[in-house]
């Protein structure tokens, strides 16, 4: 009795007699939360389902024949123009994180799947986008970034050990970004302390691969740059043999092998200074 | 109120040099960068027209703010119709220059921003495109 | 363009530049000569170029510090930059710049005190 076809191409359905696909792939369409609207090529709107009423608050009639445009914020001119150029190739648009703009003039983010609409001799002639409100996903998901980062930065502080000496823990794994704000911390400290030597210690990194030596160099250089004294301690053999075969160049750099030998080190620069002022009295 | 979206500066002197990196600075500024973004994305608009001006005497830096899934970036653009770069692989070596200059300008930029394109002709020009991503 | 005005200020027995924000070219090429001109005169023991409130250090500003030092130098004095701005720091060191080995200082005042109090660098390795 029930036999499978497939609908316009895409949805298998089982077709059953008595029964009007039409109408039940119509109902599904109604009933679902999320907001689906089909738009012709030039990006006018032709349908315009329940879930889109609530998500954008337009209503049906308000909507039909407009040009989808209405929903995007003035910030983003070449969004709609952009995708329905890949429609028009046949591409899909998948999972788009986007904002668009309820009728009330609120900004909501939204998730968008744009399909093509193909008629019976596979030509497209518009498109079906469907959007998910994730608003509150998108919210929820930058308090969690947010306490990462909190939680990151307890962990890796830069501490001030004695007037004038700062210790910067390197933790090995840390991404682009993070080094990028690590670094801007230390040398921030060091201005703030007016230290005068900065520890930089890697006792906790288990290896350094290219882009923490690059990371390390970048640091030393900046700290020394601004006029402190880098003394990167915490060296094991291992660490100073890989960063030999990556090429960096450590001559010029104080190293040692745990950080309470870099902290005498930083006191005797403190020493030396103190006691050449005194000196010359 | 100004077109937050795109512009241009003419580069034909000197002056046009400290102009650039005044409509940067402005634009990054208010695109909320971080300070230490805003130096860097200057420093390499600094350093592509001063490329502009000292290699070919007149351009211009086009700059838009650009939008991709969700994040929300700076473009410029430094076009020149000047000799062109013969070989942009060797163009882009620190410390390789033609002129009195560091040979910083290219590689240094590319490192300053998060993407960088080169199109060149000899005889035609070049066009320098950079971008600048906000971290989130 | 705004005029920048350069003014170099001899304090003790050192010269003291305080550079703008955001200097032109023509105030950085300025720069050299006004202390050129005052090392000619006053032939003092050393320059302290303040960069304090310098947002943005590009190539031709770095390349100009360090022909500077090099000429102070060759007339007997010590250059010491001083207050270099953490993001500028880092966006000189990305870029590649190196200011040729001059010598750096947090403060104007460890500025002053570096030149006014040498102390021996004690080389430990």
């Amino acid at each position: 009795m029930a036999k499978r076809s497939r609908l316009n191409g895409a949805t298998a359905v089982i077709e059953m007699k008595g029964f009007d696909n039409q109408a039940f792939l119509a109902a599904i369409v109604e009933s679902s939360d999320d907001a689906i609207y089909g738009k012709t090529l030039e990006g006018n709107i032709l349908s315009w389902n329940h879930g889109a009423e609530r998500m954008y608050g337009y209503s049906a009639a308000e909507i039909l024949g407009r040009p989808v445009s209405f929903l995007v914020p003035p910030t983003k001119p070449d969004e709609v123009p952009q995708i329905l150029e890949r429609l028009k190739r046949g591409e899909r648009v998948e999972h788009f994180e986007t904002a668009r703009v309820r009728k009330d003039g609120e900004v909501i983010d939204v998730s968008l799947n744009v399909s093509p609409i193909r008629d019976a001799s596979g030509k497209i002639i518009g498109a079906s986008t469907t959007a998910r409100d994730i608003t509150e996903q998108k919210k929820m998901r930058e308090a969690l970034t947010q306490r990462a980062k909190e939680i990151l930065d307890v962990s890796t502080p830069v501490l001030q050990v004695w007037e004038g000496v700062v210790v910067a823990p390197f933790i090995g794994t840390l991404d682009t970004q993070r080094a990028q704000q690590f670094m801007e911390r230390l040398l921030d400290k060091i201005v703030e302390t007016n230290s005068s030597v900065a520890l930089l210690d890697v006792t906790g990194v288990p290896t350094v691969d290219t882009r923490t030596a690059q990371h390390l160099i970048e640091t030393i250089t900046s700290v020394r740059l601004m006029g402190a004294q880098a003394v990167l301690t915490g060296v094991r053999p291992a660490i100073a043999q890989t960063l030999a075969h990556l090429g960096i160049n450590l001559a010029d750099v104080v190293t040692r092998s745990s950080l309470a030998a870099g902290l005498r080190v930083a006191l005797d620069v403190l020493h030396l200074k103190i006691s050449s002022q005194d000196g010359e009295a | 109120m100004s077109d937050l979206t795109r512009g241009n500066v003419p580069i034909k002197s000197e002056n046009d040099i400290v102009a650039a990196r005044r409509v940067v600075r402005d634009l990054a500024t208010r695109l909320c960068f971080g300070v230490t973004d805003v130096t860097r994305v200057i420093t390499a608009a600094s350093e592509l027209a001063r490329n502009v001006f000292l290699y070919t005497g007149a351009g211009v830096m086009r700059w838009c703010t650009i939008d991709r899934a969700g994040a929300v970036g700076l473009e410029l653009t430094f076009e020149d119709h000047g000799a062109g770069i013969p070989d942009i692989e060797l163009a882009m070596k620190p410390g390789y220059t033609t002129s009195r200059g560091l040979g910083l300008g290219l590689p240094g930029a590319k490192r300053l921003m998060d993407e960088m394109e080169i199109h060149s002709e000899v005889g035609k020009g070049t066009t320098v495109t950079v971008r600048k991503w906000l971290r989130k | 363009m705004t005029n920048q005005n350069i003014s170099v200020v001899k304090v003790r027995d050192t010269l003291m530049v305080t550079m703008p924000a955001d200097p032109d070219d023509m105030t950085v090429t300025t720069f050299q000569e006004e202390v050129l001109r005052a090392m000619e005169k006053y032939r003092p023991k050393g320059l302290v170029l303040d960069i304090s409130v310098v947002e943005t250090l590009d190539s031709f500003f770095a390349r100009t510090i360090t022909e500077t030092s090099r000429m102070v130098a060759l007339m007997g004095g010590q250059t010491v930059i001083a207050g270099m701005r953490p993001s500028v720091a880092i966006t000189a060191t990305q870029l590649g710049l190196t200011l040729g080995g001059t010598l750096t200082a947090l403060t104007v005042d460890r500025a002053l005190d570096l030149l006014t109090h040498p102390h021996p660098r004690r080389q430990r390795r």
